[in-house]
């Protein structure tokens, strides 16, 4: 084996799923000692594509992407084999009002998550007990948005729960999906179909936890201008 | 030698029953110069080993002897400066009022060997001790001091206390005369600076004395938090899915586990994904027996709670009739933490008294012959009181309207605490449907044991079940996306407002009806009733002078409080006035992480003052620890003086900015 380009394109492609690119592969191997041993080297690619930018770092083969038409939403259900390789630019916990999240961020501005500076808000009482539906604790399902190595953007939902996935999670965090539900252009994830690979992009992950909070606003604002517009 | 011992109570009440227990009812009464509520009673009493038989006076103080105040040159607001009353110097002696009062106990503690002292057993009360203990040392420094341990005026019960005194517990004595200090030194200064600040700003505020308290502000400060909670808050459509299914000609609807959901793409995408199934099935049956606990004995934060919620009294209300209540001997101490009885409490005895009632009396009776239970044990003790209870039965036509009610809950509460917990069957029925999942559950009450005695609390069956069975497969009659709105939530409620100080260490128990009636008596706030959208708001009249929290506490008995039962039909809710809003906007901006409007200054404060009962921090490091933290805060507000303003300027004269 005298390509390593080769070699651990070939392993990453097995073993995770990712099929670096050779522009990308070629400028990171200038970046390593030549006498450092394979497994070594694989492992520190694997964690530097992890930690890029796919429509960068990978290759956009058709059968690694999702396919073109796959917004279209009238199509009811179909699978995609796959094994797709995405990174995620957003996660939203459907579960939540967007008002609630913009109180827990601002109570969070305010300091109150250092110990000593907590304040509690809400405490239950007997009467409140009517209103209680159990809502389930942790949050979810949550709605991700997808990037494949083409750059096409798509909405996946959780199906069942999946570990790993969570408003906590970092931006920029690399899945894969294999033959995966697709319905009305939203991908609907499983456990069975899902692999979280984790990884972080840095800089998509700073302007996503800053902008959040706008973010979230403009959301609310853009909700009540549909709800005004269609009643 | 002397054989005398003097006795002194808290308060007039307690020292004429305690009085006539240990008499057994042969006391001799005079009165003493210049104070017409305190009253001397003479007898004799065997105290047991190694006191014997002895010649008693028995007396009683009206709650704090002593005040602590600056000297006259401290004065005048202006000058010195507000800020100099960090550290001035302070005077501790006996208030002008009590002057009487602390004469007679140095009086006749010139004829006795030893003092005994019957305050209230809590830190209040142990500090009051240490203000009699000095004033009798003026008439006899080789007194003898002893401290009776009571926490209700039943006979048995004062007399086995008064045969086991300990001494005075000066661990106590020296937290709560730390926070006397604390209070007169942050208050003073805050309550100057605020008003000599704010005054200038003229019309609303020219004339007005903006007080300052360490646990007021807090206070206020939750009132303020979630009025701008409901005035910011923005509602949003969420949607859902309802499943419902006709059996047997019932309708039964299941709800679906993800509850709602804020998108409605995923929704129908999730919906249609249901109608494709067309089939459900049943994943899970489950029948199992259920309950509904019995209610925990009672604590004083419980008893302030649930008299708003249940007998719409404001907090301060209960507990001057609980107070009232305890006086005149029916029920035990009102202001305890504990929410467990201990081993040794004769329960069947105490049940046994309320026998007679011909309301719960035949439920008493029942619970006596069998279906007692041992109440249910909480995780929090005072080592000093058992849980409210009642002590000694008394005809509710003896008692006036709201007295009633009160006695009425501690009993029915305390029966039911010694009652088998509620028994029913609940059903519920899991079915899957597409990806989701559904469930439906029902209810069969079959024993409501304590509930027939406390009907404050509901629980009643639902309408019966069709029959499923598992992994059986049906078609839903029906299935439906809904839609609907979040809502604000409501203004702050006093239960709310009460478990929100309780949560975060503002006041004691005993204190916080206290706090709360102050922030009403500043026009900090307004109550208004919760339902009716009329604003009918319903002010506090409550006079109390005095700091250092219970100044009125023995005379002030039945504080006029105009808010009292005025709400009739509903909670009240509090709604802060323009001025709370702009105090603690004010604060807030002048600094978050120590705004006076915060709890958190307080809660160390709190917590401190647990550590020095614990014997683990000084009084001394206390004090210095405290001021430095408030001081920093009070160098900020002088700095940044324009920011109170401004919100002054903003909410009280209306200027948008």
């Amino acid at each position: 084996m005298s390509d390593p380009a080769a070699h651990i394109a070939a392993q990453l492609t097995i073993t995770k799923f990712l099929t670096p690119n050779p522009t990308w592969l070629s400028a990171f191997l200038t970046t390593q000692r030549p006498t450092t041993p394979f497994p070594a080297l694989t492992q520190t690619a694997c964690f530097r594509l992890l930690a890029s930018d796919i429509t960068k770092s990978l290759t956009s083969a058709a059968s690694t992407c999702f396919p073109q038409d796959i917004h279209n939403a009238n199509i009811k259900e179909r699978s995609v084999l796959g094994p797709v390789a995405v990174q995620i630019l957003a996660v939203e916990d459907m579960s939540k009002s967007r008002w609630e999240q913009i109180e827990a961020i601002e109570a969070l501005e305010r300091g109150e998550g250092t110990k000593g500076r907590e304040i509690i808000r809400v405490t239950t009482t007997e009467e409140d007990d009517s209103a209680g539906a159990d809502v389930q604790k942790g949050g979810g399902p949550h709605k991700l948005l997808f990037q494949d190595a083409a750059g096409r953007r798509v909405y996946g939902i959780e199906l069942k729960e999946l570990e790993g996935v969570g408003l906590g999670m970092s931006i920029g965090c690399k899945m894969v999906l294999k033959n995966t539900l697709v319905s009305r252009g939203i991908v609907l994830l499983k456990p069975t179909t899902t692999t979280v690979l984790g990884g972080k992009i840095e800089e998509l992950h700073k302007a996503w936890k800053e902008g959040r909070k706008a973010e979230l606003k403009a959301a609310i604002e853009a909700n009540e201008h549909e709800a005004r517009g269609s009643s | 030698m002397a054989r005398k011992i003097l006795c002194v109570a808290e308060k007039p009440a307690i020292a004429k029953s305690v009085a006539q227990h240990l008499s057994g009812g042969q006391a001799t009464t005079r009165s003493i110069t210049g104070n017409p509520y305190v009253k001397n009673y003479d007898f004799d009493f065997n105290f047991g080993p190694p006191w014997g038989n002895c010649s008693v006076t028995m007396t009683s103080v009206l709650g704090h002897l002593n005040e602590l105040r600056f000297p006259a040159q401290y004065n005048k607001w202006h000058s010195p400066p507000p800020s100099s009353l960090f550290d001035a110097p302070v005077e501790d002696v006996v208030h002008q009022d009590k002057k009487a009062i602390a004469d007679n106990i140095e009086q006749q503690a010139r004829y006795s060997r030893a003092l005994f002292i019957w305050t209230d057993c809590d830190r209040e009360g142990e500090h009051i001790g240490a203000e009699v203990r000095r004033a009798a040392f003026q008439g006899n420094r080789s007194l003898e001091v002893k401290r009776a341990q009571f926490s209700n005026t039943e006979r048995a019960h004062v007399v086995r206390a008064a045969q086991n005194a300990i001494n005075l517990d000066d661990r106590q004595v020296n937290a709560v005369a730390a926070r006397i200090e604390l209070d007169l030194r942050i208050g003073y200064a805050f309550t100057r600076f605020n008003t000599l600040t704010l005054q200038t700003m003229g019309e609303d505020l020219s004339d007005r004395v903006i007080s300052y308290g360490s646990c007021q502000f807090p206070t206020l400060g939750f009132v303020v938090d979630r009025y701008f909670r409901v005035k910011n808050f923005v509602p949003e459509t969420f949607w859902s899915i309802k499943v419902m299914h006709l059996r047997d000609d019932t309708e039964v609807t299941f709800s679906w586990r993800r509850h709602r959901l804020f998108d409605r793409i995923s929704v129908i995408v999730l919906f249609e994904r249901c109608l494709t199934a067309r089939i459900a099935k049943v994943t899970k049956l489950q029948k199992k027996p259920t309950s509904k606990w019995r209610p925990l004995p009672l604590t004083t934060v419980e008893l302030q709670k649930l008299g708003s919620m249940y007998l719409r009294m404001d907090s301060q209300r209960v507990m001057n009739i609980a107070e009232s209540l305890y006086n005149k001997g029916w029920i035990s101490y009102p202001r305890t933490e504990t929410d467990s009885f201990d081993k040794g409490i004769d329960l069947r005895n105490l049940i046994e008294k309320q026998v007679q009632d011909n309301a719960w009396g035949p439920y008493a009776q029942g619970l006596l012959r069998e279906g007692f239970k041992w109440p249910r044990s909480g995780r929090n003790n005072d080592q000093a009181h058992p849980p409210i209870h009642p002590v000694n039965y008394v005809t509710l036509a003896t008692l006036g309207g709201d007295d009633r009610r009160v006695y009425e809950f501690v009993v029915r509460r305390f029966l039911a605490c010694c009652s088998e917990d509620a028994k029913g069957e609940s059903t519920t029925v899991e079915i899957e449907y597409g990806d989701e999942t559904f469930f439906t559950s029902g209810l069969i009450v079959l024993e409501r044991n304590y509930l027939d005695v406390y009907p404050y609390e509901k629980w009643t069956s639902s309408q019966p079940l069709p029959r499923f069975n598992l992994h059986e497969t049906f078609e839903p009659t029906e299935a439906n996306i809904t839609e609907g709105e979040t809502t604000a939530p409501g203004y702050l409620t006093e239960p709310e407002l009460i478990s929100l100080m309780d949560a975060n260490g503002i006041g004691t128990d005993a204190t916080m009806a206290e706090h709360i009636a102050k922030i009403k008596d500043r026009d900090y706030v307004m109550t208004q009733p919760r339902a009716g959208g009329a604003a009918q708001t319903n002010g506090s009249t409550n006079a109390r002078g005095g700091r250092g929290g219970r100044g009125g506490r023995g005379g002030g008995r039945g504080g006029s409080n105009a808010s009292a039962g005025g709400g009739g039909g509903s909670v009240q809710q509090f709604i802060p006035t323009t001025l709370g809003v702009a105090l603690i906007e004010g604060y807030d901006g002048i600094g978050l992480e120590t705004s006076l409007g915060k709890p958190f200054l307080r809660k160390e404060m709190e917590i401190k003052m647990k550590e020095i009962c614990a014997g683990t921090k000084t009084r001394n490091d206390f004090v210095q620890e405290t001021l430095e933290q408030y001081r920093d805060v009070f160098v900020r507000a002088q700095q940044q003086v324009e920011v109170l303003r401004a919100a002054c300027r903003k909410y009280v004269f209306g200027s948008q900015p």
